[in-house]
This record gives C-alpha cells, structure tokens and sequence, in this order.
C-alpha cells in the first residue's frame, strides 16, 4: 500500500466521513478506493442503537429549545455511526433544507427531520423533496399551515424553487404564486400543547376543502395541479440538477461562492457541475448514482484541502480522531453545543438560506474556539486515538524533531503543511532536542511532547481545511 | 378502559401524581404510611461548564401519596447534581431497607449512596471496576428480609449481593443470552419467598432466580405483542406473585401470573390530569384554548418510555414511573370488585 494510497484514502473519509483512524484509513486502503466508496453508499454496519443513548440520557427525549442541547442525540449519531456518509448527508440535507429552532421551537421535529435526512438522505431526491412538503418542522417553518385556498402564503412555495429546487433567475413570480397555490390545504394537525407534560408529535395533515383544485400555469404547463404535480415538473428542470448538483460540489469537492452568488457567478469547475447535473438527470435523481460518480472522479481525487472545514466537521472529525466518546458519557450535551460556539449552531441555522461556508466560517472568535477545542482533546494523551498515534510514533522510531514532525502530520491526515509551517513545528520540537522511546521516564517525557508537537499541528491553518 | 377483570384479577386505574416536584423519575419505593420515594434522574443542560456541573435535577423527592386523587402532597427532596457526597450524575436504582434508609445507585459515579429517609446523606461506598464489590454501571438495587442489597451490575453484565454496608456476598452472571447470562441489566426486585427478579434489559427478558442466583425461569420475549417486551427496564412482584415488567421502550407495563402466562398490558389512562398538571393548565389561557382546538387528549393519557415499577402492597395498587411525563401513573388491584350490571 502506498502513502498516496493512505493520503487518498484519508481524503476520502473526510470528505465521505468526518475523517478515519489511521488503523481505519489502512483497512479501508487495503479493500481498495472503488470498494470503499461503494461500501459508504451501502453500508452494512448496524445504525446507531438509539435506546442506548435514551439509556443514560432520557433527557434527550424531546428536549426543551432554551437549554440548546437539542442536537445531543445527532451529536452521538455524528460522532459513532459506523455509516459515515449517511451521517454525513444529514448534515448535507441540513444545510439545503435549513430548518431552525429558533421558530419551530421543538426539537424533537428537527430531530425527525434528521432522521429522516438519515433514511432518504441518500435515496431519490424527489421522494425526499415530497418528503419536506410533508414534514411538519418544515410546514411550520416556512407557514405553509397559513397556506390557504382563498389567502395563499408563498413563503414554502418560493424558498421551494430558490433554495430547495432551481436556484433564482429560473422562475417568474407568477410561477412562484401558482406554485404556492399547489400547496394549499398542505398542513399540520393541530397538536398538543407543550404544557403541561411535554411535546407531543406533530403529523402532517392534507385538507381537501382548503386546497385550490383549479388550473394553474407553472413553468409553462396547465393543469390543476398539486404539490406531488410541481415537484414532478421542478425535478424536470435541468437548473434543478445543476443546483443540487452544485451544491453536491459545493459540500464535497470545494468551496463555491455562497448560495445567493450562484445566479450571477458561475461554478468553479463548470464540466463537474454538468457531469453531476447530467448524472442526476439520467438516473432519475438518484443521489447515490451521483455520490458514486463524483467520488470515484478525477476533479474529487484533486481536490485535497480545498474546503475549509465547518464547525461539525471540526469537532466531530477531531473527537473521531481521538477516540474516547464512543460511551455517551455526561457532558454529551455540551459537545453537541461546540459547533456552535464556532459559528454552527446545529439545527438552528441563521435563516433558510443555511449557513454562509467556506472562508466565512472563520473569525476571529469562531477561529480561537476552533484552536481550543481541537487543541484541549489532541492534548489528553491518554485518548485512545492519540495512544495509537504515539505507539505508532514509537513504533517507526521516531526520535529527531524531522522524524517526529514528518509522523505526527502523517498520522493526522495525512496532513500536507506549508514548509514553512514544517520549519516552524521542526524548530518548536527541535528546543527540547531528540526524544527517546526506551524508559519509562523517557517515554513520559515523549508522550508529553507529542501532545504538545499535535496541539501545535492542530492549530496551524492547514488543520482547518479538508 | 379504565377498568379490566382479567384472568381472576381485576386492575382498576386510580389516578396520576406528577406535573410538578418529578421530573424524569427513573425508580420508586413506597415507604411507610402514604409516603413514597421517587428517585430523579435530571438531565444536562448547562454547557461550558466542568463536566460534574453540567445537569440539574438529579435527586430523590418524597411525596405522600393517598389513595384519593389531589390529596398527594409534596414532602421533600434532597440531593442534586455533582459528584460530591449526597450527589448524583447518573442515579439510576433507589431502595428502602426495614430502617426505611434509602439506597441509591449511581450508573456513572460506580457508587451507592445511603441516606436516612429525610435524605440527609449517611455514606457512600462503591468502586469501578469488574472484581467482587466492584461496579460498571450499578442500575437496579433491592433490599431482601434480611436487610442484605442486590445491586445489578449492568455493564459488567452480573448481580451482586452485599450487605447493606457494601461488604460483598455473593455474584452471578455474565454477558450472554443463555438462562443466568445476561446483556446490559438493569431493574431488579425480590419477591416475598426472597427470589431474585431481573430485568434483562438488551436480552428482552426478565429471568428468576434463587436468592443463591439459581436460574428458575423467564418472564418475556423479544418483540411488541401480548407477552412480549422491548428492552424491559424494571420488575416488580406483588404478594400474589404476579410479575409487572416495565416495558419500557413499548412504552407500557406487562403483567404475568407467577408461572410466567401473560395477564394484561397497561398502557397508561390518565384521562385525569393530574393535580399538579391541572394547575398548570388552569394558569394558562393559551394552554387552555390550545387543548380545545385538538380532535382528542389520548396521547397524554399514555405512558411515555416508563422507567420504574413499585407494588404498594399496603393499598394493593401498582405504580408506574411515567418517566417522559414526569407523573407516577396508579392502578389498584381490587380485592372485592363486582362487575355492575351487563346490559346497563
């Protein structure tokens, strides 16, 4: 197996993953690229055992908003599943279909979106467009319950085509009122009161006598249509494959200009937007035809280090590097609040548009909780991931600072650093000279170091893209 | 319904306690006179924090709880979130001795807590690890005739029987899903003749033993049909011998004659609000008009994910730990029930 196999690999999993151990990334080299990246898209690991976290933490169990730990049971998801690119399309569909806690003020419904971002996230994107239309978060989230046949709200009918379908500049206003229209009479049942013992569920509810059955004129047909009728013509348009098709790109690949930019500024790889716009197309939406497609693709392979890494992407790659959450020990909810302080607040986006990526992840507040986080867990070497980097390390005889440097990036990616970056870890181990693996003491002595070399590793500009 | 002759035994639903003082009560044990213990599992809700203060709610309340409904009162509460002594970050089991002092376990601190019962702390004791008198996760915890604790040892998949001052007696079980083996234990009772209950959480079986630990029989299967239960949480056996299995992820309680046939299943029937429910409700007008506008209230009525069972043979009435609702559903057993008429 070659390194660049290992490098290859890495990237893969970071990308299709919220990255791999070392021990991980070699068994999955070994399988070969193509086999892996099949076994992502048709995992046979077992989900997640839900009741194990209910458990030790019922308090989860349709948690309150104001505590802000609603995403503790997505946080133990993220961080355990064995199926990572199902786990990673959540946090994909999330951001398309931004839906927030700061409106819907339950988070059990955003819970229920999740999963059901985990069940359909990698099917037919049609089906999981039908499947918003009727998702009660979603309903309420965009008023379509204040959809009425005789005063028609157009709040879900226009973020349908702008954010969810064709991007702006596709569609006239008239679609965007006949669209709406389609719509009306799709609603929620009325639901129990929160008080005085809880939330209860909400369920979507079709009422015929508040739905407009007469003929409408959406993006030049006639009919009278309904929602089902309106997802099936979107899902014609090839500005709808293009658009999910960038934002495919925008989420794998690289950093795109940000979603209200896509009108006016074409992609950065147009030939890889059509070949996943065209894939989406001819298989009839199949996200898992078109993840094969750009994974196994050349402009895929090339992309290492393109993108900044989000906030998720931050703490739970980094707490799957080091091991040690596996048991949904106390202080859960407080990880689940870490993507937060660093500028993504999980399931409660900013607005609908979701979050704002790429180098506008970083200030200077975002960036020092990023530093620190990633730099107090690298640190506790007694982790398990990080024992295995320094086994490893002691393994392979690493003694100079060059030696030690050069394993350490290695074992964190591997990491590619500006060698000016190199110069500046060699020099900062290099004061401390040579470590030595053969006493007690000695290897104290290195383990300590080795924390600290990471905790410097990790706070270098290079740690932040993936 | 509210009421069900069944099998020679008639269950009749009394009432609901809870909506305040309660929330997330994860074990019961009824004390003297009206009094009952109701150990509160709290839960996380502060971040950046040092991990021993990141939860709130974390203690045992006494309530007194006779049989008519909206005389409950609340008598006191003591403990709260932390690992110092008189603390709790995980507690999970909760039991009286013939003292009436209470025994706590707590699943992440691999501790027993003792305190007398107005809850002024007396000791702790306990130490992590998979050796005798040691702990990975203690979960349910009994008090025999004799004074002596069985404390379930779940993560270490066994149970283990110490005096009351931690001193160990005996042990048995291990990982598996043979008879005596067991997969992430939890609730755990004895019954009048001193035999050994076990809610055998992940096999989905309760499993009887001798108090030696001799393997005697099971209570349940795998599934969500009459009989059968999902990752049962609790079991306790009234002085007939009927067995009541918290069926907790079916959000339900199972009953069982002693030979182990299938009685009933309740499902909750708070049709009531409970006294302290009530109280909210009626200081809210929103509240009031928002449970006008839905087509029923049964969803309230039912248990949610219910962790706890106690049989409070005093008044012959089963209670259950409606966890997610933070309320204690109550059903009596009655003794000299007549059916009224038929055709009525």
């Amino acid at each position: 197996m070659s390194e660049n196999d290992i490098a290859l690999m890495g990237h893969l999993m970071r990308r299709a993953g919220f990255g791999a151990t070392r021990e991980e990334l070699e068994a999955r080299a070994a399988k070969g690229y193509e086999a892996t990246v099949e076994e992502l898209l048709n995992p046979e690991e077992a989900s997640v055992d839900y009741l194990d976290l209910q458990r030790y933490h019922g308090w989860t169990w349709k948690p309150g908003t104001v505590q802000g730990m609603g995403a503790a049971e997505w946080m133990h998801s993220l961080i355990n599943s064995k199926r990572p690119l199902e786990e990673k399309m959540t946090l994909f569909w999330h951001q398309v279909f931004a839906t927030g806690v700061s409106k819907v003020d339950h988070y059990d419904e955003l819970n229920d979106q999740i999963i059901l971002f985990r069940e359909k996230g990698m099917g037919n994107y049609k089906k999981l467009l039908l499947a918003m239309a009727q998702d009660p978060a979603m309903l309420y989230w965009l008023d379509n319950n204040e959809n009425h046949k005789d005063a028609v709200n157009e709040n879900w009918g226009r973020e349908l085509l702008e954010l969810f379908s064709m991007g702006v500049g596709n569609y006239t206003e008239v679609d965007v009122r006949e669209c709406s229209r389609a719509f009306t009479g799709w609603t929620i049942t009325p639901k129990l009161a929160r008080f005085p013992m809880g939330r209860f569920d909400w369920f979507f509810e079709y009422r015929d006598e508040d739905h407009d059955d007469t003929e409408k004129t959406f993006l030049g047909e006639t009919g009278n249509f309904d929602g089902e009728d309106i997802i099936d013509i979107v899902c014609r348009q090839p500005a709808t494959a293009e658009f999910i098709a960038r934002h495919l790109y925008n989420f794998f690949v690289a950093d795109e200009p940000q979603v209200p930019a896509w009108a006016v500024t074409p992609p950065n790889d147009q030939d890889a937007i059509e070949l996943l716009a065209d894939t989406l197309l001819e298989s009839d939406y199949d996200i898992r035809a078109t993840l094969r497609v750009l994974f196994n693709s050349d402009f895929f392979k090339n992309a290492r280090f393109a993108r900044l890494k989000s906030p998720t992407e931050v703490v739970v790659g980094t707490l799957r590097l080091v091991g040690g959450a596996e048991f949904p020990a106390p202080g859960l909810g407080d990880l689940s609040r870490q993507p937060c302080y660093m500028g993504q607040d999980l399931l409660n986006p900013p607005s609908v548009e979701g979050w704002h990526t790429g180098a506008e992840w970083i200030n200077s507040g975002s960036l020092m909780r990023r530093v620190n986080f990633t730099a107090d867990l690298v640190g506790d070497t007694q982790r398990p991931g990080i024992q295995d980097m320094i086994r490893r390390l002691k393994e392979r005889g690493a003694t100079t600072p060059e030696q030690l440097v050069d394993g350490c990036l290695d074992l964190l990616g591997p990491l590619e650093v500006a060698d000016e970056s190199r110069k500046e870890l060699v020099g900062f181990v290099s004061e401390s000279g040579d470590v030595a693996w053969d006493t007690g003491e000695n290897i104290a002595a290195a383990t300590g170091r080795v924390g600290e070399l990471l905790q410097l590793i990790v706070s270098l500009r290079e740690y932040q893209y993936a | 319904m509210l009421t069900r002759t069944v099998a020679g035994r008639t269950f009749d639903y009394s009432h609901a306690v809870g909506g305040r003082y309660i929330g997330q009560p994860c074990s019961l044990a009824v004390g003297s006179g009206n009094t009952v213990y109701v150990l509160l599992r709290g839960g996380e809700n502060i971040s950046d924090v040092p991990w021993n203060r990141t939860g709130t709610g974390s203690r045992v309340a006494r309530l007194s709880i006779p049989e008519t409904a909206g005389d409950e009162e609340f008598i006191g509460e003591a403990g709260s979130y932390g690992d110092g002594d008189g603390e709790y970050i995980w507690p999970t089991g909760l039991a009286l001795d013939s003292q009436e002092n209470v025994y706590i376990t707590d699943e992440w601190m691999n501790r027993i807590t003792i305190t007398d019962k107005e809850g002024k702390f007396i000791c702790s004791w306990g130490a992590t690890g998979t050796g005798d008198g040691e702990f990975d996760g203690p979960a349910g915890i009994t008090v025999d005739a004799d004074d002596n604790l069985y404390i379930v040892d779940s993560r270490n998949h066994r149970v283990q029987k110490t005096t009351k001052d931690g001193k160990f007696l005996a042990k048995w079980g291990s990982l598996g899903s043979d008879t005596g083996e067991f997969d992430s234990p939890w609730g755990i009772c004895v019954d009048s003749e001193g035999n050994v209950y076990v809610a055998d959480h992940k096999n989905d079986r309760v499993q009887k033993f001798t108090p030696d630990g001799e393997y005697l029989g099971t209570f349940g299967s795998s599934g969500t049909g009459r009989g059968e239960v999902t990752r049962p949480t609790d079991v306790v056996v009234d002085s007939d011998g009927d067995v009541y299995i918290c069926d907790w992820a079916n959000d339900r309680v199972q009953a069982y004659t002693p030979d182990g046939e299938f009685i009933t299943t309740f499902i909750g029937d708070a049709q009531q609000l409970a006294l302290w429910h009530q109280m909210t409700v009626d200081a809210n007008t929103d509240v009031i008009k928002a449970r006008r506008r839905v087509s029923t209230l049964e969803p309230e009525w039912r248990l949610a994910m219910p962790r706890a069972v106690a049989f409070d043979e005093a008044k012959s009435r089963l209670m259950v730990a409606d966890t997610q609702r933070g309320r204690i559903q109550i059903y009596n057993k009655l003794k000299d029930y007549l059916e009224p008429q038929f055709n009525l």
